[in-house]
């Protein structure tokens, strides 16, 4: 049997008496994009946390192409592959935007796989074309709207060039016209190829996110969280109208 | 002949285009060179004194800028790696009969290993607790210093050491050699990608770690370094005072450091070591009305802080040069137009 790209297990996490994620198992196949969706408090940015090792987990398995992820370092897991946003966005504001992303190309998976680029500054130049900010690339951080700074986090993450990326919130706070670009950024990627110097080989992806509209024209699947458990896991149209979901949405009677 | 004025032509040339278009680098220049030519003018013990003093705390200062400056990992112990390194130093003098050459890069060495064995501790702590944890490692120290006063001397501290020269010239020579070598390293090392990271991990160490940079190696490095270059230091100053003293452990060493760092501005290598050739001096000079030396002192920190919150560096800089707003390199602040890319200074 083929060993699952992702594979997550009775995974458990409390913050004090708060059980933010309880045993939640589901699994994923490579080049999958998931949506991970569910109420405000449901525990989608802690799993997210779990998957990169932020969070350690109570108790449970998270295993990525074979290889147990519970206990790892994050940036052992990001060199694994696994990259993440924030939800809130954490730029390191003082400095200028490209040396934002040349950080993660100084990360020693981002080196490894681009051994024929020779300088980083040129590589994460190419993230900042690929989320559209390259224009920016010198300004300060902390100078950008906050639109541009879910790009700036989209080309962090990619710049590792991840098998898995894990994006939260990726159209929060962000105009209609905004949230199609970047709709757009995310399709692109997965659909893989050469972004100048960056390679990608359509990673798969994990995207929580609230504006189910748009996320509905992305994913493949989705699962729903509810105080920490899983809820429900299907295709799009099927979670929907799910009674179950719409009742954790909208409360009881809420569909009618 | 000729190929030597093609040489001199071609130096003129980099000269013209590198030093000269930016009034910083043309301070920069003007300080090495009075710096390197200064006892060709004069041979005054006491100025040579200062001026060797004010070197060696040039080194401290920038080290401390490089650990907490830059990777944020506030150090309110600086003195220690400045005690440690005299006390290897001056031991491994007295009474192992090691050469100045072997001494001081080994105690610099036990310097190194301080950074490690305070950095592991210290890896989890943050900010304010950081703090007052790194402070009281150099007074702990000092009381080892003072339970072992066979080894260590206790309150008089190891005394003899020889100097590295007995010429005043050459000794002038090899501690502002010393000096300006190593500030230029350290301001190559934060002007390098692990600079960046280094600052990255200053800005919001778990970004970093999502970017796939192991932090903790980043930081233990910040410690190490930092500790070799104070170390370094504290080994020149025993040698050159001819003793290692609980002085250099005292807690006003460590706030010392810091003051000088915050005046000349933290983060930017060349704000402290101007800011130590700034104050030292200035203490040493208001020595003439030692009833104000430290009000004067005092007066002239606080000012500079209300009025320049970013260091006096950063802000003299600002105000010689302009940034371009296009390509953010940097012009004389009389230009019109940005020398690279033509456009409009405002």
């Amino acid at each position: 049997m083929a060993v699952p790209f992702l594979e997550v297990e009775a995974l458990t996490k409390s913050f004090g008496g708060l059980l933010a994620v309880n045993n939640v198992q589901f699994r994923m196949e490579n080049k999958e994009i998931l949506g991970l969706i569910g109420p405000n408090g449901a525990g989608k940015t802690t799993l997210l946390r779990l998957l990169t090792g932020i969070l350690k987990p109570d108790s449970g398995s998270i295993r990525f192409q074979g290889k147990q992820l519970v206990g790892l370092k994050t940036w052992d897991i990001v060199n694994m592959g696994v990259a993440c946003t924030f939800q809130n966005m954490r730029p390191f504001r003082r400095l200028p935007i490209i040396a934002n992303v040349m950080v993660s190309c100084l990360s020693p998976r981002a080196m490894k796989r681009g051994e024929w680029v020779k300088v980083v500054e040129s590589k994460a130049m190419d993230a900042l074309e690929f989320a559209g900010i390259s224009d920016m690339a010198l300004e300060k951080a902390s100078t950008l709207s906050q639109g541009d700074l879910k790009r700036l986090e989209v080309a962090r993450a990619v710049a590792t060039e991840p098998d898995l990326l894990l994006l939260d919130e990726p159209f929060g706070g962000l105009s209609p016209a905004e949230t199609d670009l970047m709709a757009k950024s995310i399709r692109r990627l997965h659909k893989g190829g050469r972004f100048g110097r960056l390679h990608s080989e359509g990673p798969a992806m994990i995207i929580v996110e609230h504006k189910l509209q748009q996320l509905m024209k992305i994913v493949d699947r989705i699962i729903v969280l509810n105080f920490g458990t899983l809820l429900a896991e299907g295709k799009p149209d099927d979670v929907v109208n799910n009674p179950q979901v719409i009742e954790a949405y909208l409360g009881q009677g809420g569909g009618q | 002949m000729v190929a030597a004025g093609l040489y001199l032509k071609r130096f003129y040339t980099v000269v013209r285009g590198e030093v000269l278009v930016l009034p910083s680098r043309v301070i920069v220049a003007l300080f090495f060179l009075v710096l390197l030519g200064m006892p060709l003018i004069s041979q005054n013990p006491y100025l040579i004194r200062v001026i060797v003093l004010t070197s060696i705390f040039a080194i401290l200062a920038a080290s401390w800028d490089l650990l907490s400056g830059f990777t944020g990992q506030m150090n309110f112990g600086h003195a220690l790696f400045f005690g440690v390194g005299a006390y290897a130093s001056a031991m491994l003098n007295v009474h192992l009969h090691i050469p100045p050459w072997g001494s001081v890069p080994l105690g610099a060495a036990a310097a190194v290993l301080t950074g490690l064995i305070v950095g592991i501790p210290c890896l989890r702590l943050k900010h304010t607790y950081l703090a007052l944890t790194t402070m009281a490692f150099p007074i702990i120290l000092m009381g080892i210093v003072f339970a072992l006063p066979d080894i260590t001397g206790g309150e008089l501290g190891i005394s003899g050491l020889q100097r590295i020269s007995n010429s005043l010239i050459v000794n002038y020579y090899v501690y502002v050699g010393i000096m300006l070598v190593l500030c230029t390293i350290m301001w190559k090392i934060t002007d390098s990608h692990t600079g960046i990271i280094f600052h990255a991990i200053r800005e919001d160490e778990l970004a970093v770690k999502a970017s796939g940079i192991n932090t903790t190696r980043y930081k233990l490095m910040a410690f190490c370094l930092s500790g070799f270059f104070a170390g370094i230091a504290g080994g020149l100053y025993a040698h050159y005072m001819r003793i290692a003293g609980p002085s250099t452990l005292e807690v006003s060493m460590s706030f010392t450091v810091v003051i000088w760092a915050v005046f000349g501005g933290i983060a930017t290598i060349y704000g402290p070591v101007a800011a130590v050739f700034i104050l030292f001096p200035l203490l040493e000079f208001v020595r003439f009305w030692p009833e104000y030396r430290m009000l004067i002192f005092a007066v002239v920190v606080l000012l500079i802080l209300l009025y320049m919150p970013e260091g006096l560096i950063p802000w003299v800089r600002d105000k010689i040069e302009k940034e371009c707003p296009r390509c953010k390199i940097r012009n004389v602040a009389t230009r019109k137009t940005c020398r690279i890319c033509t456009a409009v200074l405002d």
